[in-house]
Parts: C-alpha cells; structure tokens; sequence
C-alpha cells in the first residue's frame, strides 16, 4: 500500500449507515437472558409503533455494541449524537429507567476493549470526550437474571418499554411522536 | 505461605474469563487455571423450535462472530432437510464468511493483540490499549479502518444485515447478488487485499523479529490439532471435512457428522466449560504440560498445521515460507498471530476469487426444504475455531436435540495449559509485576478466545483485578488496574 493510499480519504459511501446518519440509537442486551434484552425491544417497540425519521439510525446490536462503537471510534465520519439502550441492574426497583452519564461511570475502565466486557464504557466515554459525540445512556433496572438461556422480558420490565420509547421519541425525533397506531385512525 | 492469584476478567479477549494461579510456599506456581463464564441451557431453549428458527436464533448467541453461528446453523439445517444448496448459494455464504473472517482478523491483529504487540507488553497498562495504538501507529491504524469499514459494508451489500445476519437460510441464501452490486464490491476487495499483504509484510519486517524471543518462550505446549480441509488437503473455512492432527503430524480425516467417534469430552470439577479432547488416539486426557495426553487446539495455528496446502497463490507463498521457519505442525503458541495473517491474505484472495466468479450472480440461490424427522451437523470454520452445531428433528420438523462446540471450547484444554506454562516461566519466588501477568493474558490472547456469549455489562466493575490469598482462603491484598 503506498503512501498515495493513506491519505486517500475515505469514501463517504464506504460507511456504514450507522457512522453517517446524525442521530443513532443503538439498542443492546441478549434477548435470550430475560430482561437483558430490554435495549432490543425498545427498539422493536420504536419500529413497530413510530415512524423514525430518515436522519436517525435505529438499530438492535444486541450483544454487538462493541463491534459497532469499536468501528466509531475509529472513524472519520461519526453521528452528532449517540443513545445507548440497555439493561442494568443498579440496585433499584425492577423496571426503573433512568440515564447514565458516561463521564460518571467509574474511570478504572479506560484501559481496555474488549469486545464483550464492560469496555462498551470506555468506547462511549472515548466517543464523548475525544470525539466530541453527545453521548446518552437510558438504562432500565432489570430483575433477576436468568441463570439459563430464557427469553422474554419480565413484567415490570415490559411496562417500561413503551415508556422508554417515549421518552426517547420526545428527546430525539420529537416531530413524529404521534405513535403510527395514532397516525393510522387519523388517516384511515 | 502459599498464595493464590486472581486475574479477573482476562482483558481484550472476547468475553469474560478468570484466570487463577496457586502459588506454593515457596512462592512458584502451583497450578494455573483459566475459568470460563459459559453460555448454559441453549439446548433447552432450543427444543420444540422449528429446526429453520435456528440460524435466525444462534447469531444472537454473540455479538463477535454470528456469522460463524449463522452458516453452521444453516448448513446443518440443509443436512436435517436432506438438501444441497445451488452452487450460487453456497458460494455466497462461503463470500460472506470471507469478509466476516477479514474484519474479525483485522480487529484482532491490530487492536486486540496489537496494543501488546505494538506498544509492548510492559507498556503502561493506562496506553495499552485503542487509543494507545491510534496514537503509536495513526498511519497504519487509518488504512485498517477504512478496510474495516469497508467489510461491514460488504456485508450489508451482501446480506442486508450483518449485525444479526438473516440471509443464509435452510437450502442456500435468501439474496441473489446483482451484478451492479457485484462490481462495486470487487473494487473493495481489492483494497482489502492491499491491506492484507501490507499486514503480513509489516509484521513480519517490524513485529515478529521484535518479540521472537517471546514467541519462542511464551504459552509454548505440544499438542495435535483440528481443522477443515477440501478433499485435496486444501484449506477451506467454509466447507470439506475435518483433520485431527497428532503432535508428531500424523493425521486422520472424517466427515463432519462423525465428530463424536473422533473426539470426547472430559469434565472437571472447577469449570463449567467441556474439555473436548482425542478420543481416537486412544489415550485418554491429560492438561499435564510436561505430557499432554488427548489435547489439540483450533483456529488459527491449527488450520494452518492440518492444510497441505492453501489453494490462493499469495497465501500459499507465505505458507511455505512460515513452514520453513517452523516446521509441520509447528507448536509456538504466539504463531496463532502470524497464522491470521496468512488466514487474512487467503481470505482476500478468496473474496476476490468468489466475486470474479460468474456463478456468483446467479440468481437460483436456493431450494425447498421440506421438514421431516433426521439428524443434521453443519460444521465451519469460526475465526476462534472448529464450529459444530448438531440437531436432530422429528417428523414435523421440530428440534428434539441440539449439542453446539464452539471455537473455543476446542481450545479449552490448551489455554489452560499455556497459562499454566506461562506462570510457570515467568513467576517465581512469589515475584510477580503488571506486565509478567499481561504476559499471561498475552498467552490466552494468542487464541482469540471468545469466552462468554452471554452476557454483557455496564455497571463499572473492574476490568483486571489481582487478589492474593493465603492457603486459607484470606485475602491478603488486591491489585487493580
């Protein structure tokens, strides 16, 4: 590879629609450990109940994540603003969703990235601070894990889906909140 | 007073590991042992379900390598359904392993393995890491990007998705490639092979002759090896039989569905993970490291050892040269690096050969399937290793059975005796600093190893922590990064 080769800049349409889009909304979890997949279905609830807006990514990565912040920190092109949807358990009551600071999450995991271990805080806090993205995280406190695979989320957690879309639609795309369930009894 | 050492989670390797070394009282290692987080009760979940929910099912399994868990799953359902996929079909799947494989070797060589490489393993561990490779190496790290971008573009192209990948399905593959699409992805493969014959030239000029000496010391253990091979011995990740390689190069070929006459699993008392071993050499199990008995690895090393040959020109040069360094098999631990390399190169010459084929475009991709009640074993090479997924179906086609072995799990005995040869060399009289044990992780790292598909956190815990107990139990100190 020559010289000539590394200063060619990347082209644009090379990039996947997550690193070009302003706005990406990356829902995480397993969706076969009960409500760890809570990320995913907020997701699935925004795609089944909204229309979202061609300027926002929305995407179930589900235990993915770190793949894809890998590839955003390292790349020349990077959304505006960045949520992650995920599942927590933080020590309060099941189905409590609340947001997470990056910068407030403890410093001692700045120094590795793995692909599957908690470095989805280094990789979000590098993206913040080094990338200048506006970084959010909308967690949800889970209840009991399941020791098995199991899929589905509890109760508590389930009532706090439509919540979290909401939340997330009034935030990020707040021209389209209207539900699509909404829109269609008004325009059929 | 005898000590224990807790190194937890191992960091950089895919997934959560702890590694547990017992000092004696004279404060040299007594035994080291990798424990593993596994996935449990995936069997179970999977009863009942039709035998086609599976390869939409298994890439959620994890996050790093569902392409591999998506073509296994799928051909071992086109064996439950007794079909053969058209040869568009399969040369999409097997297009689509290529490219996955190139991202999954280049994140590995530069940034996961790299930070040990390029910035050395006594680094301070606070820029032994992304940002700290970015910075030691912008140039190199700008041309793997753009390339990594580009595979996950190829993918889409391909595929639709390449997060949880739907697209290979029971009898072939859902999406014909259009020839449009085609042309625009042969271009990329070409940048991608300049970046692959860049990576084996520059590490083989800057990063192997730097750290020989490591390599030649570091995790070294003699054990036999698994791999796929096309019928004429050559390499093939995608298709063909398997070879189980003795440690004095002897070998013996079967095909997939014949895995449980070849190899065995040995349980013990202290990991929830299986130790799979050779049952066929009939000489029972053994993580001794002075004299293993049963024990192969997979992935990478391994694929490279059980291949006569690789049927791509520029991989097969640089297979030759790596044979007359260090023989057939060779044995060094640390070789599962360059062995990716060679992997990276055919995987970009593979890339290149499958889209330059006219096949590619057809567009009878796939076939009918129709349940019934069989078994089926669909076998691929993961990145991390020999990937098996066997189920079996009764006549609705729904599952009665399902036992996975991933990659790793293949690489569970030699792991844990490579750390242990690793603690060995490197504590003694109870002496120990950050770097000897990074050097530790360093040994499990060569393996790629993909330990936990189950979960993930974000609640702040510690990424290494070291505690020191004494033989009661009591913890004496701990250190953390």
């Amino acid at each position: 590879m020559s010289e000539t080769d590394q200063s060619d800049p990347l082209d644009q349409s090379d990039l996947p629609d997550f690193c070009r889009k302003p706005t990406l909304v990356l829902g995480c979890g397993n969706i076969l450990f009960g409500d760890d997949g809570f990320g995913c279905a907020v997701v699935d609830y925004i795609e089944a109940h909204y229309r979202v807006p061609e300027a926002v990514c929305l995407l179930d990565v589900g235990t993915g994540v770190r793949k894809l912040l890998f590839t955003l920190c390292l790349s020349s092109a990077r959304p505006e603003r960045l949520l992650i949807l995920d599942a927590i358990d933080a020590g309060r009551s099941p189905g409590e969703i609340f947001e997470i600071n990056p910068a407030e999450i403890p410093p001692v995991k700045l120094d590795d990235f793995s692909m599957h271990q908690l470095p989805t805080s280094n990789l979000l806090r590098e993206l913040q601070e080094i990338c200048g993205v506006e970084v959010r995280v909308l967690a949800c406190q889970t209840g009991p894990l399941p020791e098995e695979i199991s899929q589905g989320l509890s109760k508590a957690v389930s009532g706090a889906v439509p919540q979290a879309a909401e939340w997330l639609v009034g935030e990020y795309f707040p021209s389209t909140t209207a539900p699509r369930g909404d829109l269609c009894q008004t325009t059929c | 007073m005898a000590k224990t050492l807790v190194i937890q989670p191992v960091t950089r390797v895919e997934g959560h590991a702890k590694v547990t070394i017992q000092l004696n009282d004279a404060g040299n290692v007594d035994t080291a042992r990798v424990n593993v987080i596994e996935l449990r009760g995936f069997e179970k979940f999977c009863i009942g379900r039709p035998v086609e929910d599976l390869p939409r099912i298994t890439p959620r399994i994890c996050g790093v390598c569902p392409w591999s868990h998506h073509l296994a799953s799928a051909k071992a359902c086109d064996a439950v359904f007794g079909v053969e996929p058209p040869p568009a079909g399969k040369k999409l799947r097997e297009l689509c392993n290529s490219i996955a494989y190139m991202e999954e070797h280049i994140l590995h060589f530069y940034f996961l393995a790299g930070a040990d490489f390029l910035l050395g393993p006594d680094a301070d561990y606070s820029i032994r890491n992304v940002i700290g490779v970015l910075q030691a190496a912008p140039d190199i790290a700008r041309k793997v990007v753009k390339v990594r971008h580009m595979c996950a573009h190829m993918l889409e192209v391909l595929a639709g998705k390449a997060i949880h990948p739907q697209a290979a399905i029971p009898g072939g593959f859902s999406k014909p490639l259009a020839p449009a699409d085609r042309d625009q992805l042969r271009k990329q493969a070409d940048e991608a092979l300049e970046l692959a014959k860049f990576s084996i030239a520059f590490a083989k000029e800057n990063v192997f002759p730097k750290y020989l000496d490591v390599v030649k010391s570091l995790g070294v253990i003699t054990t036999g090896f698994i791999g796929t091979v096309k019928e004429d011995g050559a390499l093939n990740l995608y298709d063909g039989k398997l070879r189980l390689m003795a440690p004095n190069g002897t070998y013996q070929d079967f095909p997939y569905d014949r895995y449980t006459e070849f190899l065995s699993e040995h349980i013990e008392p202290w990991s929830y993970l299986k130790f799979p071993y050779a049952k066929q050499w009939g000489e029972g199990f053994s993580m001794d490291v002075d004299n293993p008995k049963g024990v192969y690895r997979a992935n990478t090393l391994a694929r490279i050892n059980v291949c006569e040959l690789i049927d791509t020109p520029l991989a097969q040069a640089e297979l030759v040269e790596f044979r007359a360094k260090f023989g057939r098999p060779a044995q060094l631990t640390l070789l599962y690096h360059w062995a990716r390399l060679i992997e990276l190169l055919y995987n970009a010459e593979n890339t290149i050969r499958l889209l330059d084929d006219p096949e590619i475009t057809s567009t009878e991709t796939r076939v009918k399937v129709t349940p019934r009640a069989a078994r089926g074993v669909g076998c691929t090479e993961a990145p991390r290793g020999t990937l098996i997924h066997d189920y079996t179906t009764d006549a609705n086609g729904l599952i009665t059975n399902v036992n996975l072995i991933v990659g790793t799990t293949h690489n569970n005995a030699p792991i844990n005796m490579s750390v242990t040869q690793a603690a060995k060399s490197l504590i003694h009289d109870g002496k120990y600093d950050q770097g000897v044990l990074n050097k530790v992780e360093m040994s499990i790292r060569a393996y790629d190893p993909c330990l936990s598909c189950a979960t993930h956190r974000l609640d702040g815990k510690l990424s290494v922590k070291l505690d020191i107990f004494d033989a009661e139990g009591k913890l004496l100190g701990s250190l953390a990064n």
